[in-house]
């Protein structure tokens, strides 16, 4: 094999691994990305059975002499398939999909708002707040949690400029839009973890406003909600609780709110619970240590123009402090 | 033969020849040492018009465009006046006093400048300030991010010759005299200090100064050193922070930490509009733009690294904002963090929060946490 063609070849590979994995629309786990996916594959094996009828039905009227070329001359062929196969066709087609995707869809009828997820787009980050069948709001951020089976209505907002809300294993994009509010219900099939992403640009770090949605069986996600919902932890060890003095006062409470602490503030993320998050930085780090340290006196390299200013005030050992603090914070 | 008969091989190597002789004759006029290089024998009189001939047109066409500010705030007259007592004085001299006969051997000798506010107008004042003159030994202002305090110069000698008059009281050189604190290694130093900054009763020498009695040690320290390391921007600090031993350093923070704070001018009438505004950016915050709440690093319940606020100047900290939204303080990086949220104040933020600071009793730290800003 030429190496063009091995180049090739393995470029066809890494292509392919874009149809499965946690951000794949290909690999739905949700009632409404499994409607898009159908929807999908109806669209596909259609327009590739007419075009390859419409490329026989030339390649005969070319090659196929006389009587082929007389027989697709009748009037009758040419009418049906030409006009009334068509308005046929793409009729059904599209009341299929209103059916399945507009208003009177399955799925909006079955929006009962039990759970309702309010989730504001901000530059660049997610805003999430749950709010339960008592009415009880619990804030948190960059992450979505599910429970499994059950549709969960997602309010989506935005505090700035226009963001888009997609979990594509899950359902279709719907923008986030200032002044307000769009609706989508959620349902998903299976616990598992999926990816979603900003799809509507942004800003300089769009491409870095990503978050997971984590679905769990409903006993376990009734358990963390009720954890979320609780005040943070208080640090424990040495470091931890150098940590949080130095969290404290070093401004960091200006923007992010702990509950159970001092800090309240909103203008960042909510870091009450955020050690036990799948990621930092709108799923832009993962969740550890070394992570928040990056994260507080590089952020501007990790995710260039995000809004937090750099810390480089700190010594290597505060960071270490500031990191075993924030990190227990489960 | 007639010269224009000569073949133009000839007239090139004519050309070149006295080219070559021009060339030679000027390395050995430089390298034979006969050119006399010494200040004590002056210019030929055509080079000394030649030579101000050049800089009048230069400072004339380079000055040409620079849009001045409003320059009769008596805060900003005082604060040029501080600053030229302190960078000016050793080679021009105070205004109408002559210079002095060391400066008077220089070549030019430096002028002085009782006259200049009516000789200059501010914008050509305010270049040379900035910018110094080549061949003369006038230096650049120290610190190119601060045209603020060129301003202040700027203001200062724009007013001669009438504040000439009152010289002593503008520059601060009468204040401050105290050098009673025994136990301080650089007594002299704090007396230069006290020209501009308070003592022990009496308050800043305008509002353009801050206030640093009772500010926390550590910030004190930490604003001495980053001058010292040309980090944080000033003109008038740095040079002065240079001077400075790093035990007269810490001395000179714990003594200003130490210093109790003269009270707050409250025959000053303020407006409680502004300061209600004022008040909801420090305690509060803008959290719709950004702006987080003051209080929350400037109390004086957090870090003593970070300056309290209460009781500051008011004109102090509407400069400081604006020197952050023109990048003048991004060079360190408390001043980096600051710097974003300064740049999210506009500018009649900016007054409203420095007006409800400056009308805070100094040192007042409030007890309760900072209220929780609100969406």
């Amino acid at each position: 094999m030429s190496l063009a063609r091995s180049v090739a070849a393995f470029l066809l590979l890494l292509a392919l691994q874009g149809c499965s994995g946690v951000q794949s629309a290909l690999d739905p786990s949700g009632t409404e990305a499994e409607r898009i996916d159908t929807l999908t594959w109806l669209l596909i094996v259609f327009s590739t059975t007419v075009f390859l009828a419409v490329g026989l039905i030339t390649a005969a009227a070319l090659r196929g002499g006389g009587r082929w070329r007389a027989r697709l001359a009748n009037e009758r062929l040419v009418i049906g398939g030409g006009v009334v196969f068509p308005i046929v066709a793409l009729t059904l087609l599209l009341g299929y999909g209103f059916y399945l995707m507009g208003p009177g869809s399955p799925a909006a009828a079955r929006a009962d708002g039990q759970l309702r997820i309010e989730v504001v787009g901000e530059r660049w980050w997610w805003r999430v707040t749950y709010v339960d069948e008592t009415g009880r709001r619990v804030e948190s951020a960059n992450e979505i949690r599910l429970p499994v089976g059950r549709p969960v209505q997602v309010e989506l907002t935005s505090a700035d400029v226009i963001h888009s809300f997609w979990i594509p294993r899950l359902a279709g994009k719907l923008d986030m839009i200032p002044g307000r509010t769009n609706r989508l219900t959620l349902q998903v099939a299976e616990a598992g973890i999926s990816r979603g992403q900003c799809a509507e640009y942004c800003g300089g770090p769009h491409a870095f406003m990503s978050f997971f949605a984590i679905a769990m069986p409903e006993d376990q996600f009734t358990a963390w909600l009720d954890r979320e919902a609780g005040d943070a932890r208080n640090p424990s060890g040495e470091d931890q609780v150098a940590g949080q003095a130095l969290f404290l006062s070093s401004g960091c409470v200006a923007c992010h709110r702990v509950r159970g602490t001092e800090a309240q503030g909103t203008i960042g993320p909510d870091l009450t619970h955020v050690g036990s998050r799948h990621s930092l930085a709108a799923a832009t780090l993962e969740n550890d240590p070394d992570a928040f340290v990056r994260w507080i006196r590089d952020g501007q390299h990790v995710k260039p123009e995000n809004l937090m200013p750099p810390y480089e005030i700190f010594t290597d050992g505060e960071l270490r402090q500031l990191a075993a603090y924030l990190d227990q914070l489960r | 033969m007639e010269l224009k008969d000569l073949p133009w091989t000839t007239v090139a190597k004519m050309a070149g020849a006295a080219a070559g002789g021009l060339v030679l004759a000027g390395a050995v006029f430089i390298l034979s040492g006969v050119y006399n290089i010494a200040a004590s024998t002056g210019h030929l009189q055509i080079t000394t018009w030649l030579i101000e001939i050049l800089r009048e047109r230069s400072i004339d066409v380079r000055s040409f465009g620079i849009k001045v500010p409003p320059l009769d705030e008596e805060g900003l007259i005082r604060l040029g006046a501080a600053h030229y007592e302190g960078g000016c004085v050793p080679c021009h001299g105070r205004p109408g006093e002559g210079i002095n006969p060391i400066v008077g051997g220089m070549l030019p000798p430096p002028p002085d400048l009782l006259d200049v506010g009516e000789r200059r107008p501010s914008e050509e004042i305010f270049w040379i300030v900035k910018n110094g003159l080549k061949y003369t030994g006038m230096p650049a202002w120290p610190d190119p991010r601060r045209e603020d305090e060129v301003w202040a110069v700027t203001a200062f000698l724009a007013r001669l010759p009438s504040a000439s008059q009152i010289y002593e009281d503008l520059a601060g050189v009468t204040r401050g005299g105290r050098s009673g604190d025994e136990g301080l290694a650089n007594a002299g130093v704090l007396t230069r200090c006290g020209r501009c900054h308070e003592s022990e009763g009496t308050g800043t020498n305008g509002d353009r100064i801050p206030r640093l009695a009772g500010l926390p040690e550590a910030y004190l320290l930490r604003s001495l050193r980053e001058y010292a390391g040309r980090t944080r921007a000033s003109g008038a600090m740095e040079p002065v922070a240079d001077l400075l031993s790093e035990r007269e350093r810490r001395e000179l923070a714990a003594h200003y930490a130490r210093l109790r704070p003269p009270a707050v001018e409250t025959s000053i009438s303020r407006d409680p509009e502004q300061l209600g505004r004022g008040q909801a950016i420090a305690t509060r915050g803008i959290p719709r733009e950004q702006v987080p709440a003051c209080m929350n690093c400037h109390s004086g319940r957090q870090s003593p690294d970070f300056p309290v606020l209460a009781g500051q100047n008011a004109a102090y900290i509407v400069g400081q904002l604006q020197l952050w939204h023109r990048g003048g303080r991004r060079g360190t990086g408390y001043g980096r963090i600051m710097a974003v949220v300064a740049t999210a104040l506009d500018q009649q933020q900016i007054e409203d929060v420095a007006a409800y600071f400056a009308s805070l009793p100094a040192g007042d730290v409030p007890q309760a946490p900072v209220a929780e800003s609100s969406r």
